[in-house]
């Protein structure tokens, strides 16, 4: 039987196509009934428009960062304040990219919508929690926005101190933000964490999740443990400003330094809040795409908890050259290199699972693939970072900039974009083109790599971070990655073209287009607003053996398997005991 | 280190990659040729790493690629012995970057018995170096193969020290003391006479400043490294640059610094005083245009009535302008913020008196003609020592 044709005496599962008044998008009209909607899906949808919108404003200061650097002394900002624009811009770029748009991304928008559908559950534990949490974020980003127009933020996004006790610019607005965003972390990671723990349903045990809510319990985990921490941070740094308590500025016999370890406590881990979400959504994406069972399940959910415990103990790394003892400096760069085990562990894990697959290269798996080759790169250059005497040299220069670009942005934002390309049928019940998908993915790809490679020499040559301008010779690298910049921005904007385009023209999405086995695909595209009508089976996440592309209808079904009814129609009339008799 | 020179001939392999393409700075410090073998040894086994997921990776995506519907070849779950295999024995790397690492750290640590001391105090937006005996310059002028330590602090928010050429680098925290020290093993050549005339001339007809960029010497005629500021201090942390120079001989290192010691008695106060502006730190927040800085310009600022922050004011006299250089919070002009450091310790009081000279003869307010004569002033240098 060829690949594609299933035999019409097969019995096939597929929910088939949500009518309107059940689909979750449009049960309900109005903006009120957005506004104060308790589904998780809708509030998942919010939170996906409102990050994005936040990526695009940090996008645009990104642009306008490179363009600046296209020239030694400074092409975009002129006259005699271009410095404190571009320390404005640069400052902006990195507080709303990091606060506003990577750490919420994957958990906030593709969590909310995910968790509870791939528990096969109604909703999330706290439901009002969960828009609570997403108007906190609300009212972070109009803190950010107030202190954009009050008189700006020039403190860079970790707002050292005594820089950031002595600079005139809106500090505490940009803190108290950065402060409520904190709470909205902490409330989604707190529903996940309750989700996950006390609503999976019959027959999911803690190894029969997909590796996304493994992820997404990990990054819980620390959202709980390490956020408060930097509220308490800021808190300090506010009363520090504002009433010269002590603690952070010389001034007022404060120690600088203390922030730094405060601020790091909690921004390290962060680090791991933003990477966590993006290996479960890689380890789904490859093991769908490959139609083949992912490799290695327990190593890559171990390494899970791992990297969130071990992320706990490597903050001392961001401060090598601050003037920490010898003794913690050695210390602390051994247990940074501990915490690159488990993300190497992963790597080798997705290519095992590729190894023999049955590859679709679908826009997701393109993704997929493009995360696993930038995170590689991100990851091992970590290696001269975390060796003290290379990062004596490497330290505040552009290898740090270009290093962690490969892991946020090569990393969390592509998986990202593979997620959403990977969910957005599931999300809005539409086909995008694919065609126009693998080009994004290229495109972007290319982008990246032509913009953040030449950094690597930047840094190793000496350029530091965060200069307005610099000397000439480093000109024909910087040149090199505003062009790459401008390239990835079309490659961006080609994947928000492609799939706002789908939104009009797509076709229908079948319940199931790329043949995932987790409980999300088993329900119509997209859910209904009560998501299932009875509880789903549960069965493997990863088991793909009952899943046939149906070519005709281009989507995947469940086979159902021949079932034998026992005991027949016709009892016997003799007892089986007595049939020997006769 | 001895012990790495049997692995020098697996870097080549990287130099066949790179051919004549220049990853570092040039080496000019007795750290450098460590670093960069270590950069060059983990760069090694990273691209050993990198290769083969790189190709693993589009050569499964190639191979494996299937139309829809075919089933996976394989429906392997997992392989313990392999996958232990592939936790376990990248960390005997890591072990060895981490050892060399440390090793190579605690060198840039301790500082060798007898290290030549030169002080450092960081400012917004600038560096004074602190040769001793009350020189003290911007530029940091040292001798080849001899042990320098820094001992650096800050006026005001954290800076740090970088040296591309030395591959050192250390925050300056204010509060505290922090020290680095590096060997330079690269003496500055110094430019011909002639090239050096026409730098001067044409400098002083642009009458700009001494750009460095641009003639890639000082004005001395030395050749010279960059040093950077690398941990970001406000709007001008990009041009909180300097320059390393590394003298041949301790005669030359100490003509240098005799020459920039103290005023030429036979340079006038206020000749002297506008070379203090520009060399130590005034420049960057008082202009002398008129235009408001972080600070208040200087011009027609002498015998000019201040109001200040405090409600009062106060006219800008000797004793007013000393007072602000030693202790510049005490009276801050209206509409300034209270951000300036002390001066106090770096000035002799004849660089102090200079500076307020030069001051008198850019303001309109100076009384005019009652200045000092110059001659009886010369022997305040030696006084101020």
């Amino acid at each position: 039987m060829a690949a594609g044709t299933i035999a019409s005496d097969v019995q096939v599962r597929d929910p088939g196509f949500p009518t309107a008044s059940e689909n979750y998008l449009t049960n309900s009209k109005g903006v009120l009934s957005w506004m104060f909607t308790l589904d998780h899906k809708r509030i998942g949808v919010m939170y996906l428009i409102g990050v994005v919108s936040a990526f695009a404003v940090a996008g645009i200061l990104a642009l306008m960062i490179r363009l600046h650097l296209f020239r030694p002394d400074g092409a975009l900002f002129t006259g005699p304040e271009a410095n404190n624009w571009y320390n404005q811009v640069f400052t902006l770029h990195g507080a709303i990219m990091v606060f506003l748009f990577i750490i919420p991304s994957v958990p906030a928008a593709l969590g909310n919508f995910l968790v509870p559908i791939m528990l096969g559950a109604k909703d999330v534990a706290f439901p009002r929690l969960n828009l609570c949490s997403f108007y906190l974020w609300v009212v972070g980003a109009i803190f950010f926005i107030c202190a954009l127009m009050a008189s700006g933020l020039d403190t860079g996004w970790t707002f050292y101190t005594p820089y950031s006790t002595t600079t005139d610019t809106s500090v505490i607005l940009a803190t108290s933000g950065a402060f409520i965003l904190g709470f909205s972390s902490i409330f989604t990671g707190l529903n996940f964490i309750v989700t996950i723990n006390t609503m999976r349903p019959p027959g999911m045990t803690w190894f029969r999740m997909p590796l996304f809510l493994w992820a997404t319990y990990s990054t819980s985990i620390i959202q709980v443990l390490a956020t408060p921490v930097l509220g308490i941070t800021l808190l300090l740094l506010i009363a520090e400003r504002a009433f010269h308590i002590g603690i952070f500025d010389p001034e007022y016999n404060g120690d600088p330094v203390t922030f730094q370890h405060f601020f790091w406590f909690y921004s390290h881990p962060a680090v791991y809040i933003m990477i966590l979400p993006a290996f479960g959504i890689i380890s789904d994406l490859i093991s769908v795409h490959s139609h083949k069972r992912i490799f290695g399940y327990r190593f890559i959910a171990y390494s899970s908890i791992a990297i969130a415990l071990l992320g706990f103990l490597v903050w001392g790394h961001h401060m090598f050259t601050a003037g920490m003892g010898s003794l913690t400096t050695i210390i602390f760069s051994a247990l940074t290199f501990t915490v690159s085990v488990p993300s190497a562990i992963k790597v080798f894990n997705w290519l095992a699972t590729m190894y023999k697959g049955s590859i679709s290269l679908t826009t997701p798996m393109c993704y997929a693939m493009s995360f696993i080759f930038l995170f590689t790169i991100g990851g091992l250059t970590g290696l001269h970072l975390g060796t003290l005497a290379t990062d004596q040299h490497l330290h505040d220069t552009y290898f740090v900039v270009a290093h962690f670009h490969y892991v946020m942005v090569g990393g969390t934002l592509v998986a990202f974009l593979g997620g959403v390309f990977h969910w957005w049928p599931k999300m809005f019940g539409k086909m995008y083109s694919e065609l126009g998908g693998q080009i994004s993915a290229v495109i972007v790809f290319l982008g990246f790599n032509l913009t953040f490679l030449p950094q690597f020499v930047l840094g190793s040559r000496g350029m530091p971070r965060r200069y307005a301008t610099y000397d000439p010779e480093f000109a024909w690298l910087h040149q090199m990655s505003t062009y790459g910049s401008l390239l990835l921005g079309i490659g961006l904007l080609v994947a928000l073209i492609v799939l706002l385009q789908s939104l009009f023209r797509g076709k229908p999405a079948p319940a199931n287009p790329w043949g995932g086995a987790t409980l999300e695909w088993h329900c119509t595209s997209p859910p209904p607003f009560y998501n299932f009508e009875r509880p789903p089976a549960v069965g493997d996440p990863y088991d793909f053996s009952d899943l046939r592309w149906d070519e005709a209808n281009e989507r995947y079904v469940s086979i159902v398997p021949d079932r034998k009814l026992v005991p027949d129609d016709h009892p016997h009339s003799v007892p089986a005991h007595a049939q020997g008799h006769h | 280190m001895i012990m790495f020179s049997h692995l020098s001939s697996a870097m080549s392999v990287i130099g066949d990659f790179t051919g004549s393409f220049r990853w570092f700075p040039e080496s000019a410090s007795s750290f450098a040729a460590d670093i960069d073998w270590l950069f060059g040894f983990i760069s090694l086994i990273c691209i050993l790493f990198f290769i083969p997921i790189a190709y693993a990776l589009f050569y499964f995506a190639y191979k494996y690629h299937k139309p829809k519907g075919e089933p996976a070849e394989s429906d392997a779950a997992h392989n313990t012995p392999l996958e232990l295999a592939w936790s376990i024995l990248p960390s005997f790397f890591l072990v060895g970057m981490f050892v060399f690492g440390a090793k190579a750290y605690l060198d840039h640590r301790t500082v060798p018995d007898g290290a030549n001391d030169i002080g450092v105090q960081a400012f917004k937006w600038g560096w004074t170096f602190d040769y001793g005996g009350g020189t003290f310059n911007r530029e940091l002028h040292l001798l080849v193969n001899e042990p320098t330590k820094l001992s650096m602090r800050s006026s005001d928010v954290i800076h740090s020290l970088f040296v591309p050429a030395f591959r050192a680098k250390k925050d300056v925290v204010p509060g505290r003391y922090n020290y680095m020290w590096f060997k330079p093993t690269l003496a500055s050549e110094k430019v011909s006479q002639d090239e050096l005339d026409l730098a001067i001339r044409t400098t002083e007809e642009g009458g700009g400043d001494w750009d460095y960029d641009r003639w890639q010497f000082t004005k001395d005629g030395y050749r010279f490294f960059d040093l950077y500021c690398t941990e970001y201090c406000g709007k001008d942390h990009s041009m909180m640059q300097t320059v390393v120079v590394v003298h041949e001989t301790a005669e030359d290192l100490n003509a240098w610094i005799e020459k920039y010691s103290r005023r030429d008695p036979n340079m006038k106060l206020e000749d002297y005083g506008k070379t203090l502006y520009e060399q130590r730190g005034c420049k960057g927040c008082h202009s002398i245009d008129g235009s408001k800085r972080v600070g208040p310009s200087f011009v027609e600022s002498f015998g000019n009535q201040r109001p200040l922050a405090s409600g009062e004011s106060s006219v800008a006299d000797e004793n007013y302008l000393r007072e602000s250089i030693l202790n510049p919070k005490a009276k801050v002009v209206a509409g300034y913020q209270p951000v300036m450091p002390s001066y106090k310790g770096q000035l002799s009081d004849d660089d102090i008196n200079s500076i307020v000279e030069y001051l008198k003869s850019i303001s309109q307010y100076a009384p005019k003609g009652d200045a000092k004569p110059a001659a009886t002033s010369a022997a305040a240098p030696d006084a101020a020592n």
